[in-house]
């Protein structure tokens, strides 16, 4: 017991002032803010996220184009950005959602039926994002009140809910909104375009926007901090007065619903409600959560992190398109980042565990 | 390393002292506990030496040393004359030493027979030869009379704890035991299954096996044991034969401490009853009523398994209750989740702090403000700054040691984490607050630093529920004492006054022989004046 573990309680010795310190408080006072946000735990994926782009860049000089930039990259992770925040929620609950491609198969359907029936825009919206809350509220009540293994509970939606997809699609055909501008304008409409600037994409904003409601959830209400504590001990989160059943309807709820507003989106890109939409995209979203940093177990992960994440693969995989690798290369290279960036977290968390053990074990 | 004492058979029964298992000079230490001291018997071949102490004596710590599974700091351990020096659980086995724990491990999809012969099943081509597996189990079992009690096909999930306890013991003798220590086997078999379990272990000690036999149960060890050796507080206070003790000896060696300094208890009993309990059924517990005034520390003893945190568990919603009602501040409530109970203003702080308490890979912020974040929060949103000044104010007037409200709890040591736990249920401001074992596992100083805030709390107007298996804090800060066995509450005492032997007695002395074996407790008109 005689080394001195990590994280011991005791703080350092005040240092001597020295001009090179003072330079490095200037500087440190500057990137704290910025670090805090993101959050030290995601620095990591800052940094791959840099290193991509730098050797992406360094090999073409279409990736910084603002049509790249905006649409190709853009557009395409907005989707996929929109649904992983919604799963984050349920992952750092320590629980999973493997049903979400399937509820955005239906919220899909569900827009351009109402679409092409009303014309309205906004009621197609509204549709298929109450088609999510649906779809979000029977995950809810299978796992919070018959207690289904999360995990065995979507897998049965997750077929479930797609059957459903084609039941209301007419005679299981894709609805076509093409007809319908107003509707394709979430995919594809950008604003504040003119000049030489082609404009931000509908879609990027709404992502953001998701993703802000996301990070707020989880970080500043009482609702996130009782995911965290579900997630990091539900027992220990129980017998603190928290009613569990609440919050496992609220977080299937809350991925229902982004669920829903992403199947939106790509019926709105695609241009078409085909209950075939968003099929494998439930696992590219669970990828992206557990690339954010959210443990399996639970209790860890954040938004900022999904988000980056959803950066990293979206950006890999354009970078790859920009240089023509091969689609089956990138497939390759997503899963071995995955299987790498959890190798490294699961090393490092095995570290400070020990490290705790040992503070632990001094009583 | 271990020398194989099994392949050599003592030749010449020399009734000399080093036959046997010898422990000389065995110390072992714990960070803040030195949980043996100086420990030196011997455990000789063809007698039932039985160990006898409170919760935390250290029997436990010497059955794991003699198992291998600590290695002693110092002291050796010798058997049949040979120095031994156990690296882990399976060197103590090949030299002919086996613990049995109170649950011993049973392959469940397998039957006894597999189950008995694991690890050495006789094989043939790669397959289990079935035929002369059951033919040497068969041999044994009828050797000690067990083939009707433990049929040999019997499925490992089907087994009763009893028939567990033999699976276990039948492993033990088919490979050749010298040295067979029994942790508490009685706890969970009835009387038959004790008998012939006695038994079995006469007649091993007959066949020339060292038996230790730890149990809580007096009575019995009166009864089996040849030998009785008293542990208390890591050290040895006696062995003595059995034939030259009582019960109440027994007893009055167990006891004897002096710790009254660290319990400073102002009275501040009110004949508000915050809690009562009127006839709790459930899976553990058969008709217990009792109650807990405002500013009363209501002090549980029991043995471990009395019922004591499954009762806490019920009143707070956590565990099913069959029937029973609960009343805080006189009105009956439904409490059908711990949420619940919070809501009624109960708290509990749990006996296991790390799996039950606490979330450790989250801050101390975030964990001490856990039990009050509707109160924190406005339109769902947390007020942040609320927080920290009401964390802050609570862990610092429990002098939590952490470098800020960010760190990590599970960084924190035991003592400092549950200071944490207290921390969140003073914030919560209940008023009747249950503490399971609020002591465990930290050291000295913080210990008397949570006796001081008890007083405090119950000085404040709360009533305390304090469940401990720690006799002297138990008397020195309770108001009033239950005392639990067997899910059953059979007594209720004064807290000033009342002694270890009647605790004990009350906790331990079977009550069967009695005409009423459930004392009423009393209604708090007719209680004792605070």
């Amino acid at each position: 017991m005689s080394e001195a573990p990590a994280g011991e309680v005791d703080g350092p010795a005040t240092p001597p002032i020295s001009p090179f310190r003072t330079a490095l408080a200037r500087v440190a006072s500057v990137v704290r803010p910025v670090v805090r946000f993101i959050g030290a735990e995601n620095l990591s994926l800052v940094i791959v996220l840099a290193i991509e782009i730098a050797v992406i860049v360094s090999q073409t000089k279409f990736f910084l184009g603002q049509q790249n930039l905006l649409n190709s990259l853009g557009q395409n992770i907005a989707v996929l950005g929109v649904l992983a925040v919604g799963e984050s929620l349920v992952i750092i609950a320590g629980a999973l959602d493997i049903s979400v491609g399937s509820i955005a198969g239906i919220a899909g359907v569900a827009a351009a039926l109402v679409v092409t029936g009303t014309g309205s825009m906004q009621l197609g919206l509204v549709a298929g994002i109450m088609a999510g809350i649906c779809a979000g509220l029977v995950n809810g009540s299978i796992v919070a009140f018959l207690r289904v293994n999360p995990i065995i509970a979507t897998l049965g939606t997750f077929a479930a809910f797609r059957g459903v997809a084609f039941l209301i699609a007419p005679n299981g055909y894709p609805v076509g909104v093409g007809t319908q501008p107003d509707f394709t304008w979430l995919g594809s409409g950008r604003i504040l375009g003119g000049g030489g600037f082609v404009g931000i994409p509908i879609i990027l904003i709404i992502l953001i926007f998701v993703a802000i409601v996301g990070h707020v959830l989880l970080r500043y209400t009482d609702f996130g901090r009782s995911i965290y504590a579900l997630g990091g001990n539900a027992t220990a989160a129980r017998l603190a007065g928290i009613n569990l059943t609440r919050v496992r309807l609220g977080m299937y709820v809350f991925c229902g619903m982004t669920a829903g507003l992403s199947g939106v989106l790509l019926a709105a890109r695609t241009t078409s409600g085909s209950p075939l939409n968003g099929q494998g995209m439930e696992l590219q979203a669970i990828t992206a959560v557990f690339l954010g940093g959210a443990a399996t177990t639970g209790g860890k992960g954040t938004v900022v992190g999904t988000v980056l994440a959803v950066l990293i693969l979206g950006v890999l995989s354009n970078g790859m398109n920009l240089l023509g690798v091969q689609q089956y290369w990138q497939d390759v290279a997503t899963g071995m980042l995955l299987v790498t960036s959890v190798a490294i977290a699961q090393f490092r968390a095995l570290r400070s565990e020990r490290a705790r053990t040992r503070i632990a074990s001094r009583g | 390393m271990s020398p194989p004492a099994s392949t050599e058979p003592p030749a010449t029964p020399v009734p000399s002292p080093s036959l046997g298992l010898e422990i000389r000079g065995v110390s072992k230490a714990f960070p803040n506990v030195q949980a043996l001291s100086d420990v030196s018997l011997e455990a000789r071949s063809g007698e039932i030496l039985a160990f006898l102490g409170e919760n935390g004596a250290g029997k436990s710590t010497l059955l794991k040393v003699i198992n291998g599974d600590y290695q002693p700091d110092i002291g050796t351990l010798t058997l049949d004359g040979q120095p031994l020096r156990f690296a882990n659980p399976l060197d103590a086995h090949r030299a002919g030493i086996r613990v049995i724990y109170q649950e011993p491990e049973i392959i469940p999809g397998v039957d006894v027979a597999e189950n008995i012969c694991v690890g050495e099943l006789p094989g043939r081509g790669g397959f289990v030869d079935r035929r002369l597996l059951e033919t040497r189990v068969r041999a044994d079992l009828d050797r000690y009379g067990f083939s009707a009690a433990l049929p040999m096909g019997l499925m490992g999930d089907m087994l009763s704890p009893a028939q567990r306890q033999l699976v276990e013991i039948m492993r033990a003798i088919k490979s050749n035991v010298r040295v067979l220590a029994l942790d508490e086997p009685t706890s969970s078999l009835t009387d038959d299954e004790v008998q012939r379990l006695f038994a079995l272990v006469r007649r091993l000690r007959d066949e020339g096996v060292a038996i230790i036999y730890v149990s809580h149960r007096i009575r019995e060890i009166l009864q089996l044991a040849d030998r009785v050796a008293i542990l208390r507080d890591g050290r040895l206070i006696a062995v003595r034969p059995a034939a030259d003790l009582t019960e109440e000896e027994i007893v009055r060696l167990m006891v004897g401490r002096d710790l009254t300094a660290m319990f400073q208890r102002r009275r501040a009993v009110t004949d508000r009853v915050v809690l009562r309990a009127e006839h709790i059924a459930s899976n553990w517990h058969h008709d217990v009523s009792f109650y807990v005034r405002a500013g009363e520390v209501v002090g549980f003893a029991g043995l471990v398994g009395a019922g004591r945190t499954e009762l806490a568990k019920v009143v707070f919603g956590e565990l099913p209750r069959d029937s029973g009602s609960v009343f805080v501040d006189g009105r009956l409530v439904s409490i059908r989740r711990p949420s619940d109970a919070v809501t009624e203003g109960i708290g509990y702080a749990p006996e296991d702090r790390k799996r039950e308490g606490l979330i450790l890979m989250r801050s101390v912020l975030e964990n001490a403000s856990l039990a009050v974040l509707q109160r924190l929060s406005r339109f769902h949103f947390i007020q942040r700054r609320m927080e920290r000044r009401l964390a802050g104010e609570y862990i610092e007037r429990l002098r939590v040691r952490t470098p800020s409200l960010e760190q990590e709890v599970g960084k924190l040591s035991g003592g400092n984490q549950q200071k944490v736990v207290l921390a969140r249920w003073l914030a919560a401001k209940p008023k009747v607050l249950i503490l399971d074992e609020p002591t465990r596992g930290i050291d000295v100083g913080a210990k008397a630093e949570i006796y001081h805030l008890i007083d405090d709390l119950a000085n404040q107007g709360l009533g305390v529920m304090f469940i401990s298996s720690d006799l002297p804090e138990i008397l020195g800060l309770s108001d009033r004492i239950y005392v639990m066995q067997n899910g059953r509450i059979s007594g209720e005492l004064p807290g000033p006054g009342a002694t270890e032997e009647q605790v004990l007695a009350l906790a331990m002395v079977d009550h069967l022989s009695r005409a009423d074996p459930v004392p009423k407790s009393t209604a708090p008109e007719e209680g004792l004046a605070g």
